[in-house]
Order: C-alpha cells, then structure tokens, then sequence
C-alpha cells in the first residue's frame, strides 16, 4: 500500500514532465527560436473491408492522426529534434486515456506519442545522437533483414509503420567510409495486432482448449549493432547486431482452469545475433540491390536461419520497377511454436513494385508480394493525387488470397479500400 | 604584286586562325563563363512554378547550398514548401572527371536513395529539371565546338556546341549554348537525343551580385512533355561560409 501511492506519483510526474515537453516544442520554441523549423500533418483514413474475418465483424475503419516535428538549432553543434503523434479511431485499435507514451509497449496504439525526441551533437565527421530516434538500416526497399534496430507498428499487418527507438547512436563519417554504433537501453517491441481484430495470426488452440493471453515477457537487456558502410561506384556494409527480436513468439503454457483445460500464450522476444551485409551495383541499365543477414539465437524456441533479398531496380522517365525475390535458409529450427514474423512471412516469395508518375501531382502504384509456393498472395493498388500545396488524397485498394496456413494466406478474409486525405504544414 | 601576296597570307591565316577558335575558342569561351562563376560557394531560396501542357501551376521551393565551384563543387538541395515535401532533400558530389553522385533524402522513411546514374533522365520531384540538369560539370567533361554567334535573350552571343567525351555519361547526345558576349552568362541550353530537341533551359533577369553576374530566373522547358518550370533565385548570396562536412549523406539524416 505503500509503495503504490509512491508509484502514481512518478508516473504522475512523468506525465507532467512529457506534457511539458510537448508545450516546450509545440508552443515555446517556434516562438523563441529563429532557427527552429517545423512539419506536420493531419490525416484521416478511411478503410472498408468486404468480408467479415473469423474474428471481427466489422467492415468500416476510421482512424485520425495528427503529427508534428519540430527541429531546433542550439548551436553550430547542437540540435534538438522531437515528433508528437496524436490519434484516434472508430475500432478501439487506439488507447482512450490521454497519457503521451514514450516507450511504445502498449498494445494498443497510445493516444498521444512521443514520436521521436532527441539531441544531436556533431563535429566534423562526427555525430551522435541521443533519446527517442529513427535508426534505418539496410539498402533494399521489399525487405530489410538488416534493419534490426526499427520496430514496426503492424496492427494493419500489411500497412505497417516504424517506430522509434530511445537510444544513443554515434556515427563517424570519413571520406567514402562510415561508421555507425548504435546502443538501446530499452526494448522497444513492435506492436502486433490485436487479438480479437481481423489482423490477429490466426491461432487455432488444440481442440478442447482455451486460449488465454498470457501478456508479454519483454527482454530486460540492451541491445547494440555496429556497422560500417562504403559508398562508391558500389556501396556496400557491414553490420552486427545483439539484442532481441523486435517480433514475438508465443510460448504456450498448458494449465487447467477448473475442469477446463487452458493454453496461456506469452509474447516472448528472443535474444538474437544477427551479422549481415548489404550491396546496390549499379549496372547500364538498371541497379542491383542485396541485402542479406544470418540470424542465430540461444533461446530454443528460436530458429537460427538466414534471410536474403535481391532486387532489381529500373528507373526510366516517369516510371518506376523494383521488382525481386526474398528468401530463407533455417539452418537450425528452433522448437515448433507460433510466432508473427511478418518479416519471415514474406520470405519465398516474389515482389514487385511499379510507379507511375503522371504528372507532378499525380501518381499510381502495383505493389505485389506473391508466394513461391503459391499460397498467398498480396496485390496493392493505389492512386494518389495533390490538391494545392497542402491536401493529399490517396486510394487504394488490396486484393489478398491464399492458403489459410500461409502467413498472408491467412489474411484472405481482409481483402480492403481505403481512402486516405491528408493536409500536411 | 608584293601587295597581292601579302593580301592572300594575310586572307590564309585569318581563315586558319578563324578554324583555330572555332575548335579552341569554343572551349576558351566555356571556360571563361566558368572561371567568371568560380565562388567559394552560393546559397539561394529558390521558387519553383511547374507549369504542365494545361497551364496548371504547382509551387514547389527549395533552399540550395553549395559549396566549391566547377567540377569539384558540393551541393545540398532542401525543399521547404509544399508541405508535404518540406525536409526531401538532394546532395550532389560533383567531380571533375566523371559525373556526379547524387543522393535522395526521403524524411518519410528515414532513408537515403542513391541516383543511379542511368535514372539522371529522371525527372526531379516532377519539376522540368532532370536530376543530370542539376549537377555542374568540369569543362573538362565535353568537347566544344564554336558554330557562330546568335541573339539569345535580346543579347549577343557565342552559339557553341557541347558534346559529353564520354557519351554513356549523360542522356544527352548534346547540347547548344548560347554565351552572351557582354558578361560570358549562359542565356540559353537547349539539349538534345540526337535530333531531337528535349529539354531548353532559357537564363534572364540577369544581375550582378557581389562580383558575379547571375540569371535569377531559369526557364526550363520539357519539349516531350510541353511543360515548363520557371526557377526564381532570391536571396542569392556568394562567398557564405560553409563547412564540408554538411555535405554528407550524415548531414543530410542530421538536418532531415
């Protein structure tokens, strides 16, 4: 009883501490600062889905998001950079309780978020980089087996966003070769969806059992990667990386509730080394982008294995190809358990991408992800138009088939339209 | 009849050192207009109105800084408006011997994007400008050839032809100058495949500004596309300091 009342305080001042900080850069800084630039939109989006899933009826989705960055110069040396999302939306997919969130844990989306806050000090070739950031890693753009550092929010499994990090990142540039050691303290997870939502991985307890959510064991460790990379006529790197996997797997408890027997699924991070590389060769009519890492892990749920991407790339007047193939060799197969690796479920499979650009305010797109085996298969339209200087309209439309044991096979159900309108600032 | 002799020696060599600037003063001519641009580096706010075959207007503004000059010059690129774009930047590492690098900062993804060389043709952020019309080339990097003198912008000027010695290196099979006489500024570049015409860039609202006399508007017309984008430099300095090391792909994450 004690120690609760002392625990409301420091959350307390925590949140009066976040919200202040949000008023510093929202509200302070703009008006104090000359070297102070600022970014931003509101956006609504709108999505219908045809057919009910297994788990959720609903066929109409509306979410709204506001986002701000603001980017202040301290000094020739010093700059602060911090983004603020704020949303909402009609499916109880976004938190209701107004706390700003730092640490991205929660299941669902936090209301208010503080996107990115961190400071930058740099000198010559130097920089570094603390607090809540972007780390991006990799060269390929289908699948990035290198970019361990760049959680994802996939409660839309196939629209997913980055999330950012709070760590402290050091980078050294020298002429044509840089440096980069990146160090998180904290875990930060990607958000998985939700479990009574159509994006949810299908799981299908044994016959006379109840699955129960068993929460998540999040890693206590920090995690840190080094990479070097060289940019020349070929750019190529280098990385390592040690900590966790940003993607869960669910270690199953049997247990009996009374008479009932019952299967508790705990979201477990694995800790994973992962060593990695990546080129883009340019040749006289198009690029040729790879990118590789293998993957090893001391937990035996996890399984060891290496995952690749080779893309082809072609720019030719107002059209844009990527078009490649992703893949996965496991070397050493973990224990069988489930898991949602997005990243893993679209491995064996051929992507390709093309866009248009019709005029300077208008484009269309193809993406489309299809299995080797034929399983799954994921097919992406979309059109895309400005209206003056600030409204967007975007829409688009998937098309999603396949096996229901394929991991985009089991997505059949959420074939979906959506119309996107954003004012950006 | 000595008189008559020394009128054809003298007729013979103004034609011989006439064909010697043709081929030699060409390049003369070139590297004159560059030498009189050499700065320790520029900045500028630029305005961009893209003007599409239907006469819709589309305003795009950029911040433009660079630093060295000719051939080995460095450039960073920012947009600022329209919002949406605000933070897409472009870094160009101009050398002298072969063409540019060129890297696409998108803030969106948190991501660099090389230019390959063979997407230069590509338009730029659906400007009228290809990426390769924003790099500056050594002289080095062309040959010249003078074919006679023109009105170009209400001005006179040196007609020249420029054809790149390495032809993979560009999209352009050449291009025509037009070098005013009065101040060695380009008036106008029309680009050329082959025969045909593709891409003319037209220079005025000439000013001198601290020792450089500058075009603070740049036409350039998409003949393909009938469209045409009109830059407008304002805030134009010379000689800012600048520090290389805000010419990286570092820089560019950094400043995003």
């Amino acid at each position: 009883m004690l120690f609760r009342p002392l625990r409301l305080r420091m959350v307390e001042r925590w949140r009066v501490s976040m919200w202040s900080l949000l008023a510093l850069f929202v509200w302070v800084l703009p008006a104090a600062a000359q070297s102070y630039t600022q970014r931003g939109f509101v956006e609504s989006s709108s999505t219908i889905y045809p057919q009910a899933a297994l788990n959720d009826s609903t066929h109409f989705v509306s979410e709204a998001l506001l986002r701000y960055e603001g980017s202040l110069k301290l000094s020739t040396a010093f700059q602060v950079s911090g983004a603020l999302d704020i949303r909402t939306d009609t499916h109880h997919q976004t938190e209701r309780e107004l706390d700003l969130s730092w640490w991205d844990r929660e299941r669902r989306r936090p209301l208010a978020a503080a996107r990115r806050l961190s400071i930058v000090y740099h000198r010559g070739g130097l920089s570094i980089e603390a607090g809540k950031q972007f780390v991006r890693w990799g060269k390929a753009d289908i699948l990035n087996p290198t970019d361990r550092f760049a959680p994802r929010d996939y409660l839309t499994v196939v629209d997913n966003e980055f999330l950012g990090i709070t760590a402290a990142r050091l980078t050294y540039e020298k002429g044509r070769d840089t440096i980069d050691v990146v160090w998180a303290p904290r875990f930060t997870p990607s958000r998985i969806p939700l479990a009574d939502q159509r994006w949810s991985p299908a799981q299908t307890p044994p016959s006379g059992f109840i699955l129960r959510d068993g929460g998540a064991a999040f890693p206590g460790g920090s995690q840190a990667g080094l990479r070097w990379s060289h940019i020349g006529s070929v750019e190529f790197s280098a990385s390592y990386y040690e900590g966790f996997n940003h993607l869960p797997l669910f270690d199953a408890q049997p247990s009996f509730d009374g008479v009932v027997p019952v299967v508790t699924l705990q979201r477990v991070y694995p800790e994973i080394r992962m060593l990695g590389g990546d080129a883009a060769v340019p040749f006289r009519f198009f690029d040729i982008k790879a990118e590789a890492a293998y993957f090893n892990s001391g937990n035996p749920l996890a399984d060891d294995y290496t995952q690749y991407v080779v893309q082809v790339e072609r720019h030719s007047g107002e059209w844009t190809f990527v078009g490649g193939y992703a893949g996965e060799y496991v070397s050493s197969p973990g224990t069988p358990t489930v898991e949602f690796a997005p990243d893993r479920g679209i491995t064996k499979t051929v992507l390709g991408s093309v866009r248009f650009t019709i005029d300077v305010n208008r484009s269309v797109a193809f993406d489309t992800s299809i299995r080797q085996n034929l399983d799954g298969a994921w097919l992406r339209a979309e059109y895309s138009q400005a209206f003056g200087q600030h409204w967007r309209a975007t829409a688009t439309a998937s098309l999603i088939r396949g096996n229901p044991a394929d991991f985009l096979g089991q997505y059949r159900h959420n074939s979906h339209a959506g119309l996107i309108l954003r004012y950006s600032f | 009849m000595n008189r008559q002799i020394w009128a054809v020696v003298f007729v013979l060599l103004l034609t011989s050192t006439a064909y010697g600037m043709q081929t030699g003063d060409a390049r003369q001519i070139v590297e004159e207009a560059q030498r009189r641009t050499r700065s320790g580096s520029q900045r500028y706010e630029g305005t961009l109105q893209v003007i599409d075959a239907k006469t819709k207007v589309t305003e795009k503004r950029w911040l433009f800084d660079r630093t060295g000059s000719h051939g080995d010059s460095k450039a960073v690129l920012r947009f600022t408006a329209p919002a949406e774009v605000k933070g897409v930047a472009l870094l160009i590492l101009n050398h002298r011997e072969t063409a540019s690098d060129q890297w696409m900062w998108t803030p969106a993804i948190a991501r660099e994007r090389r230019i390959a060389l063979q997407d230069r043709s590509t338009r730029f952020f659906g400007t009228d400008f290809s990426f390769e019309d924003l790099e500056e080339r050594d002289t080095n990097q062309f040959d010249y050839k003078l074919l006679g003198e023109e009105s170009a912008g209400g001005a006179d000027c040196w007609k020249i032809e420029s054809r790149p010695k390495k032809t993979k290196s560009s999209q352009y099979s050449h291009s025509l100058l037009w070098i005013r006489k009065d101040n060695y500024v380009v008036a106008q570049i029309e680009n050329y495949k082959q025969a045909e015409l593709i891409r003319r860039a037209r220079y005025s609202d000439i000013r001198n500004v601290q020792g450089f006399w500058t075009a603070h508007t740049i036409e350039m017309e998409d003949l393909k596309r009938s469209s045409r984008t009109v830059l407008k430099l304002e805030k134009l300095q010379y000689n800012v300091p600048m520090k290389d090391e805000d010419f990286t792909i570092q820089a560019l994450r950094r400043e995003s």
